[in-house]
């Protein structure tokens, strides 16, 4: 045992320059602050006198609050992990079109596309081919991950309407302590808007977008609020693109595969209705999307500009929840669920012969879960939950179609218990220590157990810091189990993923506009699930076999002014190492940076929205280094120059800057050049 | 002094607990030693910093800017005159339940609206309950809710909360937080039948909401 301390002291004292030397800073700071703050001293950034304030300037004060972090609400200053928010209003005035695009402007994040589906990364983490499996989706509370792949859908295949969002919060770090697996890097609670929203308009929203490369969007919407406290939204949205007509790819450049041009071929279709309806104490929200693309880049060896390639993902669910508060501060949670998901995709081959290959994943599921919220001896905020899930259909077939060969028909099912438990101890009144734990059981590969730590310390009114450990797993998943035919092989015996960090996060107000956040993190992840090839037949395989190491340092600055000019400037630099082969992962951008500001040029009337970002260079598969690059984005936004019209007019990639994002091993690709300059004008109407 | 000792029992749980590394699945490396003694030491500085402050957390910035709009509400509603016929210069302001406001009523006490005095007052139950203009009824009395508002009954009383659902379920204004501003909601229908005329000032600025469900 001491020797084992000794090694992971010294790998400690080796690897994290950054918390030493920040815990030292935080160590000297607190020291120094001791005396200089009185009893009774009035707080530094609200006037002496709030009293001598207008109503109208009391409601343009900020109080920051969040939802996900621990499950209810809490100020986002006391959740045990970094957070960021963003509203329904950034997503109007930046003019973001999916989830993909939200989470490309939040700090420490990067988002690859190729084509086909977006894959998010964060901190440093973000394998090309990765679907997502290590952020966890919640809509509502909802977890949105399939039961296949486990894959957060975030590009056009994101089952809710962006204009349905009433915020996204983003809850950085390890959360399978509350919320299982898939919480390994980051939590994504997207929260809608309630049908009173909705209201003031006599309850009808119509929205219709057109944009470039033949897209159009239409959505209507409905919300009211009824006498009888029933309160309602529906919506119903379609989405079609055509694309770019012509997609080159130098790869394919020769006189059999159309000289390298794939025509016609990024189609991207959808369409989704949601219907969110609440009763007293009783919400019953259901989802049906449908997503379908056309693939343009030839992936996983299929003939290249053959029109039949596409991908349709179908996602949907049923969720009943009962809210209700009872005397003594006992808060009591209970919902009940089904989940479906579908998959095909048709992948034409030319073995030869020439034949369409059809792969498809049938999901189905259903559970409950049960959470009791507690204040106990006033100082105690007590959660005690549990969870379980019947996944009664995980199926996975796939089939050439003619000549009819069938590879794979596998079908499974598998349940999951869960309990956990979280306190958070409010020691002061500027001391919190928010501890929590959960176990979950599954009928796959056992067990896990997953702690969260978080101290929470507040020395001024405006200052905090967090010093947070917590571990999270992902479990692997039906398609990592048992996939197999065409030069795959099963593995059952596969374990859990782990992930373990360290984080040392300090927020500051200043003055009266502005909040800073500094994080510094640290984290390794084992067991990591990896495709090799097993050197005795040549097949490819699961096996949990790799290590990773990272740190990195976060840095952020936010302003809102009374006007409502508004912005946002951070920084993150991190490292990754695989620990196997001692190198930097690729697609890790060492530098993410990035600069949003939205300017109110007519008050309430008419905005400007700005957005930079700059990632630095990545290392691709073939070993190669793609470009760093900057991309701006500018929206002008317009409200009620006529009541209830909103127009806006987006222009992304402004200096029409070349691009490119990574290939992942099922493309030839090494790299997949992104759009250029585009627009789009959107028109929303009130009733 | 009693607190640091207090605080010291869960502090050497949590490190007991953190030495607790031989269950594997709970913890699959020991955590190091130079974390612990981060997490000692952070926990010894502010045990050391908050004896000697009152320092302030975002909790409290809320409710200073509560109770700054409960000023606001006392100077744009209109009591009716027999309100009054007890103590022509006094304002109550009375506290139902759980006080979340800690220190920040005190920024309000005292001070004069519309000629009268503003005086706070703090009931744990509603049986407690006396005269008072303005009642704020803290969330932790949520499941008390009808029968609060039922005793109170059409007598001439702001009933103020900060819960959800509170202004449809009867109750006359209602902060609530809007993308990190608080805003508030008011029922006039509630307003009314307490006898209460609120400004349309007031009114202006406010959500209107109105009663989820009709009882008489």
């Amino acid at each position: 045992m001491r020797g084992l301390n000794q090694k992971v002291l010294k790998s400690f004292t080796s690897c994290l320059p950054y918390i030493r030397m920040a815990s030292c800073i935080l160590l000297v700071a607190s020291l120094m602050m001791i005396d200089r703050v009185g009893a009774g001293e009035p707080p530094r950034n609200l006037p002496p006198d709030l009293t001598k304030l207008s109503i109208e300037e009391l409601m343009k004060i900020e109080v920051a609050t969040v939802y996900g972090a621990s499950k209810y609400e809490q100020k986002v200053i006391e959740a045990p992990s970094s957070v960021s928010v963003i509203t329904a209003d950034e997503i109007k005035k930046y003019g973001y079109r999916t989830l993909a695009e939200i989470l490309r402007n939040a700090r420490g994040f990067f988002v690859t596309y190729d084509r086909n589906y977006s894959y998010a990364g964060v901190r440093g983490f973000g394998r090309p081919g990765d679907y997502n499996t290590r952020i966890l989706i919640l809509v509502d509370g909802h977890r949105i991950n399939d039961n296949i792949y486990d894959q957060a859908l975030i590009g056009t295949e994101f089952p809710i309407d962006v204009d349905l969002i009433n915020r996204v919060e983003i809850i950085r770090g390890p959360s399978s302590s509350l919320y299982g697996t898939s919480a390994f890097l980051a939590v994504i609670n997207i929260i809608t808007r309630s049908g009173q929203d909705l209201k003031d308009f006599k309850g009808v929203e119509a929205s219709a977008e057109v944009a470039s490369f033949e897209t159009y969007k239409g959505r209507l919407s409905f919300g009211n609020q009824f006498k009888s406290g029933l309160e309602i939204l529906l919506s119903g949205s379609y989405f079609k693109s055509h694309g770019k007509h012509h997609l080159y790819y130098g790869e394919f450049d020769a006189p059999a595969t159309n000289f390298g041009i794939a025509d016609n071929l990024d189609g991207d279709k959808f369409y989704n209705f949601l219907s969110k309806l609440s009763f007293h104490d009783f919400t019953l929200e259901g989802v049906f999307h449908s997503r379908e693309k056309e693939i343009p880049t030839a992936s996983f060896g299929t003939i290249f500009n053959d029109p039949r390639a596409r991908t349709i993902d179908d996602r949907g669910y049923l969720d009943l929840k009962y809210d209700h508060t009872f005397s003594n501060q006992f808060n009591v949670i209970a919902r009940l669920y089904y989940d479906n998901y579908y998959y095909n995709g048709d992948y034409p081959f030319d073995y030869p012969p020439i034949t369409l290959f059809r792969d498809f994943a049938w999901g189905q599921w259903w559970g409950w879960e049960l959470k009791i919220t507690k204040t106990l001896f006033e100082r105690h905020k007590l959660v005690i939950g549990g969870e379980f899930q019947d996944h009664f259909q995980q199926d996975q077939k796939n089939y050439d179609k003619d000549p009819y060969l069938l590879y794979l028909d596998d079908k499974r099912d598998s349940t999951v218990w869960a309990l956990y438990l979280q306190d958070e101890f409010e020691i002061f009144k500027n001391l919190i220590l928010n501890a929590g734990i959960r176990y979950d059981r599954y009928s796959t590969f056992g067990r896990s157990t997953n702690p969260r730590l978080a101290l929470i310390y507040s020395p001024f009114e405006k200052t905090t810091f967090k010093l947070l450990y917590g571990t999270a797993f992902r479990a692997p998943n039906v398609y990592e189990f048992y996939y197999q035919g065409g030069g795959n092989k099963s593995n059952p015996d596969l374990k859990p993923e782990r992930i373990q960090t360290h984080e040392l996060v300090w927020e500051q107000y200043i003055g009266k506009h502005l909040r800073g956040t500094a994080s510094v993190y640290h984290y390794k992840i084992k067991d990591l699930i990896s495709q090799q090839t097993d050197p005795m037949d040549g097949l490819l395989v699961y096996n949990n076999v790799g290590k990773i190491e990272a740190s990195g340092l976060e840095l952020e600055l936010e302003g809102k002014w009374v006007n409502g000019l508004k912005g946002r400037i951070s920084y993150a630099i991190q490292q990754t190492k695989n620990k196997e082969t001692g190198e930097t992962l690729t697609n890790s951008p060492k530098h993410l940076a990035k600069f949003n500001l939205i300017a109110p040029v007519i008050k309430e009337k008419f905005f400007v929205g700005i957005e930079e970002q700059f990632t630095s260079k990545r290392k691709t598969l073939a070993g190669r280094e793609a470009d760093s690059f900057f991309v701006t984005n500018l929206t002008l936004f317009s409200q009620n120059f006529l009541k209830g019209l909103e127009i806006s007019g987006s222009v992304y990639n402004l200096f029409n800057k070349k691009y490119s994002d990574l290939g992942s091993e099922e493309h030839v690709q090494d790299l997949i050049l992104q759009d250029g300059r585009n627009y789009r004008v959107k028109i929303t109407y009130r009733f | 002094m009693e607190k640091i000792i207090i605080s010291y029992i869960p502090v050497s749980g949590l490190i007991a607990w953190l030495d607790m590394g031989v269950n594997t699945k709970l913890m699959p490396e020991r955590l190091n030693k130079v974390f612990r003694l981060i997490v000692i030491f952070t926990i010894g500085i502010g045990l050391s910093s908050v004896s000697n402050a009152s320092a302030e957390s975002q909790r409290s910035r809320e409710y200073l800017i509560k109770a700054a709009f409960l000023y606001n509400f006392a100077k744009f509603v209109e009591w009716p005159a027999e309100a009054f016929k007890d103590g022509l210069d006094t304002l109550y302001l009375g506290v139902l339940g759980v006080d979340p406001f800690g220190d920040a009523l005190d920024s309000i006490k005292d001070k004069t609206v519309k000629g009268k005095k503003l005086v706070i007052k703090r009931f744990t139950k509603i049986d407690d309950l006396e005269k008072c203009h303005i009642l704020f009824i803290s969330a932790s009395e949520r499941g008390n809710l009808r029968n609060i508002l039922q005793s109170l009954n059409n007598s001439s009383v702001l009933t103020v909360s900060e819960m959800e659902k509170f202004a449809q379920l009867g109750g006359i204004i209602n902060l609530i937080t809007i993308e990190n501003n608080i805003h508030f909601e008011i029922n006039p229908d509630a307003a009314e039948r307490a006898k209460l005329k609120i400004s349309s000032h007031l009114l202006k600025l406010a959500k209107i909401v109105t009663s989820g469900s009709q009882r008489e």
